[in-house]
């Protein structure tokens, strides 16, 4: 054969190979392979966005504002089109590190889909994006409702505050995506579901540096929905007095609640941190520096925090002797002359009272005639009636972390210190020293056996909350004649300092020694006496004497609130001013 | 003056080209179709002048064409502008003279490779390859890649046409091969072995000698130079060679490209509906992606079609170069076959992810004057050929 034709016949069927090679390769992207493109190149032009949705407002019992959204720029990137440049440069505006925004990137699956790498950054930060916007390439700019808190620090505490999900988060909830906002600590975190509201979403089309060119009209958006509002019983106007009433002290909490319905006022925390930190996305130092600073401003005192109750026990001990008939009012022990001497040990009295009856034993708060009457009636009788009232469980308040305290019985007392404890501990606990501890809410709690007639009802935050009460077993006439002694603290006893014009105060002061320095000011109290409307408990730390610190600052809050309540006029001001604004963004 | 030459290959190129002006219009618009236009235009009116040309004459002026040419590329080093240096701009237009010499150095080749009739040993492949490696340097110095690699195929098919047996083409190359493979000690010992065979059974000493200790020197030099070079430089070399193992630039353009072809699925989107060039997924969309777009809009018909008239085009070419009796002719068209048959396939191999993206227009097809000036250039010299083609 020709030699040309050889060479003619090779060169003719590599051209055929060829040939059939890319008809097959053609076939395979566009047929077999074909829609699995068609819906790539779907998802390339169309673009998922999420619209946060506002979240609903907390209001006080006066229908003022405590939280609310104002709106804020945020930066989000796009994973499939941002370049490195684009990510230096962003990085540079932001003052973030480009570690960090690749993470957060990387957090999201879908490379498509944008991700919120900065909240609600400055007008200087924006200004600089929006002119470079050309060079930045996926890189968008938004708006959305950012947490907005007016009163800073006097309710952080109890409202708590929104934070950026961690991944771990969004793996357990997956209605949640990377950037969203979650309710952390307080009214936020419990009510989050109630607060929160669902993203809408909406379709646009996108050229391949991820710009926005329009709205798609084939596929229908899913509209936001607004988080609900939120109405709780608390009293703002009273809060900010109280904080008024506490500003010389470094650190100290206070709960009022209304003893007949258990509806929370005030519950107040010092010292406190600025919420709003968190809105745009807080630096990890900023919250290490905040969380391990040593007066603990990111924890809640009024529920968290366990304190010895001191003297405020002594209603309780009493409560416990005559329930169980052992004692009855005009029972004397030995008179008081300032120590009393067990075994080796002495204890002692804060004052020499002599021989005093019951009644008078809690008026002057008497530590000698308590822990006679302690060792009298047993531990037992004292345990069974203070765990009835609320000692050393938890109030069941609507917001999380709340701590049980610690009410010491026999069989703790046997596991802590083994056979040998001592009637000294019973000494203690009767004057409420020792190991018992409570939280300031809890002992709030704990007094509405006396201001609510035995009906203790569990303390809450929301308005219109069907009420559950818990009834003692506790008789009636003790618990009359206690009360009566508590009015007696009031108006001539330890507590008098509480005291207001023309009208009835029931009160405790108590004392609290702890490890920590000076003792603890401890007031709780409620007034009027014979309907109570209101009922304190103050305890401000290491500052003194209960009967001198705690006892005039709860009197003012009482006089306050029930000057407030009674007044024709309205008191207080609705403040308002930003929704126009609002309204016009979303 | 149209008589007796091949018009089928006259339609192709006019029916590609207007494929390729419709398509330039659907990616790039009004402006970018028209100054094709122009360029297509001045390609037809050349190809008519290029047409009336005798094979004998641009056998001896291939000479002084290659010259020039490479004279135009080692200036076009020293232009002032933009970087890479690929382009002479004179006023609206610019000029790429890499195409040109792909014209210039296939005739140069035909030229040279006519004068001899036997081409038996390993010395007679020596001039052919200094004659491609010389403009092939050159384009490569600019840089430019994409368009140097393609001289070596063209050297090979014109080898093998001019009548170098394949066997002995491949032991003329095959160092390269050997230098590749020593990247991988295994690879190489695998490869060594199986070419000792290979040349065993030649039963040619002189093949068995070159063959053996070419393979073995390129096999152990190779990593000794490349393990005494700094470790970025090394890092430059991998990039430059390969710029598809660069996820964020390179594999996004073929994803880009194999969604828009695979979107189009049977009948395509639509003349102008493509969504992916439309919105600028696609990169290069006028000139190296221009395939895709071909595809996304157009579908599977589109592309059986167009690929049709390109292996139609291709056949027609090897049929006048195997029925040419005139040795240079034959060679030259040979060249030329080889020139746009593997510029063919790597572009549209690139575009649906089966090949490396090197960067390579498509011809008649991609935006680009320079391009359809040369294709449009090498196939009037083909049409004169077969115009004569009976002709010793």
């Amino acid at each position: 054969m020709d030699e040309n034709v050889i060479k003619f016949k090779a060169l003719r069927n590599t051209l055929g190979i060829i040939f059939v090679l890319l008809v097959i390769s053609a076939i395979r992207l566009q047929i077999i392979q074909g829609k699995k493109y068609y819906r790539l190149s779907e998802e390339n032009r169309i673009r998922k966005r999420y619209i946060s949705a506002p979240r609903g407002k907390i209001f006080d019992r006066n229908n003022l504002e405590l939280a609310n959204t104002r709106p804020g720029f945020y930066v989000s990137v796009i994973q499939a089109v941002v370049d490195s440049n684009s990510l230096k440069e962003i990085s540079n505006i932001l003052g973030l590190d480009t570690k960090t925004i690749k993470e957060t990137m990387k957090m999201e699956k879908n490379p498509f889909i944008a991700v919120k790498i900065a909240h609600d950054i400055s007008h200087r930060q924006l200004a600089i994006i929006e002119e470079k916007i050309d060079e930045l390439n996926g890189i968008e700019v938004g708006v959305e409702p950012v947490r907005n808190y007016p009163y800073v620090d006097i309710l952080c505490h109890l409202v708590g505050y929104v934070g950026e999900i961690t991944y771990d988060e969004i793996k357990k909830d997956n209605s949640y995506s990377i950037g969203d906002y979650i309710g952390r600590m307080g009214l936020e975190e419990q009510y989050e579901k109630h607060l929160r509201g669902s993203d809408g979403i909406e379709y646009i089309e996108v050229d391949a540096r991820g710009r926005m060119i329009g709205r798609i009209s084939e596929k229908r958006p899913i509209p936001i929905t607004n988080g609900k509002d939120l109405y709780t019983t608390i009293d703002l106007a009273l809060t900010e007095s109280v904080a008024v009433y506490l500003q010389n002290y470094k650190k100290a909490s206070c709960v009022c609640l209304n003893p007949q319905n258990g509806e929370i006022l005030v519950l107040y925390s010092k010292p406190g941190y600025d919420p709003n930190l968190f809105a745009h996305g807080l630096q990890q130092q900023e919250w290490q520096r905040l969380n391990n600073a040593p007066d603990a401003p990111m924890y809640n005192r009024a529920i968290m925090s366990c304190y010895p109750c001191g003297s405020t026990f002594k209603p309780f001990v009493a409560l416990a002797a005559l329930d169980a008939n052992m004692v009855t009012n005009e029972k004397r022990f030995e008179p008081c002359r300032g120590e009393y001497r067990l075994g080796r040990r002495i204890f002692r009295c804060w004052k020499i009272h002599y021989s005093l009856d019951l009644t008078n034993a809690i008026v002057h708060s008497c530590d000698i005639y308590f822990y006679q009457l302690g060792r009298f009636i047993g531990i037992d009788t004292i345990v069974s009636r203070a765990r009835d009232v609320g000692f050393g469980k938890k109030t069941g308040i609507d917001i999380p972390h709340e701590k049980a305290g610690l009410l010491p019985d026999r069989a703790w007392f046997e596991k802590r210190y083994g056979k040998n404890w001592t009637e000294g501990h019973i000494f203690n606990l009767s004057v409420g020293q020792g190991d018992l501890l409570v939280t300031p809410l809890q002992l709030a709690t704990t007094f509405t056996v006396f201001a609510n007639d035995g009906k203790i009802p569990v303390p809450h935050l929301i308005k219109h909350t069907a009420v559950s009460y818990h009834t003692t077993s506790i008789s009636k006439e003790a618990i009359n004649l206690v009360k009566e002694a508590l009015l007696g603290v009031v108006s001539s006893g330890t507590g008098t300092l509480a005291g207001i014009r023309n009208c009835e105060v029931c009160g405790k002061t108590g004392t609290a020694q702890n490890p920590h320095g000076n003792d603890h000011s401890i007031f709780v109290g409620f007034a009027p006496a014979h309907d109570p409307q209101i009922l304190v408990c103050v305890i401000v730390e290491n500052a003194g004497h209960g009967g001198s610190i705690a006892a005039p600052i709860a009197g003012k809050i009482m006089k306050t609130y029930l000057a407030n309540i009674t007044s024709e006029t309205p008191v207080y001001q609705k403040s308002g001013g930003d929704d126009a604004l609002q309204k016009q963004v979303f | 003056m149209l008589k007796k030459v091949d018009r089928t290959l006259i339609i192709l190129i006019i029916i590609l080209s207007l494929i390729g002006l419709a398509m330039i219009y659907s990616t790039a618009g009004m402006t970018y179709m028209l100054r094709q236009g122009t360029w297509l235009a001045a390609a037809i009116f050349i190809a008519f002048i290029f047409s009336t040309i005798t094979p004998r004459i641009w056998s001896n002026l291939a000479p002084y064409i290659y010259a020039i040419t490479l004279i135009l590329l080692f200036l076009l080093l020293f232009t002032h502008g933009t970087y890479p240096k690929r382009w002479f701009k004179i006023g609206e237009f610019s000029l790429q003279p890499s195409e040109f010499a792909k014209f210039a150095t296939v005739l140069m080749l035909a030229s040279f490779l006519a004068t001899k009739k036997k081409l038996k040993t390993f010395t007679d492949m020596i001039i052919p390859l200094v004659i491609v490696t010389i403009p092939a340097l050159l384009i490569f110095i600019e840089p430019d890649l994409g368009a140097a690699q393609i001289f070596f195929p063209i050297l090979i098919i014109m080898l093998y046409w001019a009548g170098v047996p394949f066997p002995k083409i491949f032991i003329f190359f095959s160092p390269v091969v050997s230098a590749v493979a020593s990247f991988s000690i295994y690879v190489w010992v695998v490869y060594i072995a199986a070419f000792t065979v290979f040349l065993y059974f030649r039963k040619q000493l002189s093949d068995f000698i070159y063959g053996f200790v070419s393979n073995s020197l390129a096999g152990l030099v190779m990593p000794v130079i490349w393990n005494s070079i700094k470790e970025y430089q090394q890092k430059r070399i991998i990039s430059f060679f390969s710029p598809w193992l660069d996820p964020q630039g390179m594999s996004w353009q073929i994803i880009q490209s194999k969604i828009a072809i695979g979107s189009g699925k049977l009948l395509g989107k639509g003349f102008l509906s493509g969504t992916q060039k439309k919105l600028e997924f696609l990169p290069e969309r006028h000139t190296d992606f221009i395939f895709s777009c071909l595809g996304e809009e157009f579908g599977l018909l589109g592309i059986v079609v167009t690929v049709m008239l390109y292996v139609f085009l291709l056949y027609r070419i090897l049929v006048l170069a195997k029925e040419t009796k005139n040795r240079f002719a034959s060679i030259f068209v040979s060249g030329v076959l080889a020139w746009i048959g593997y510029q063919t396939f790597l572009n549209i191999g690139m575009t649906m992810g089966l090949l490396p993206i090197t960067g390579v227009p498509l011809p008649f097809l991609s935006y680009g004057g320079s391009s359809l000036l040369a294709c449009f250039m090498a196939i009037s010299v083909c049409l004169k050929i077969s115009k004569s083609k009976l002709e010793y």
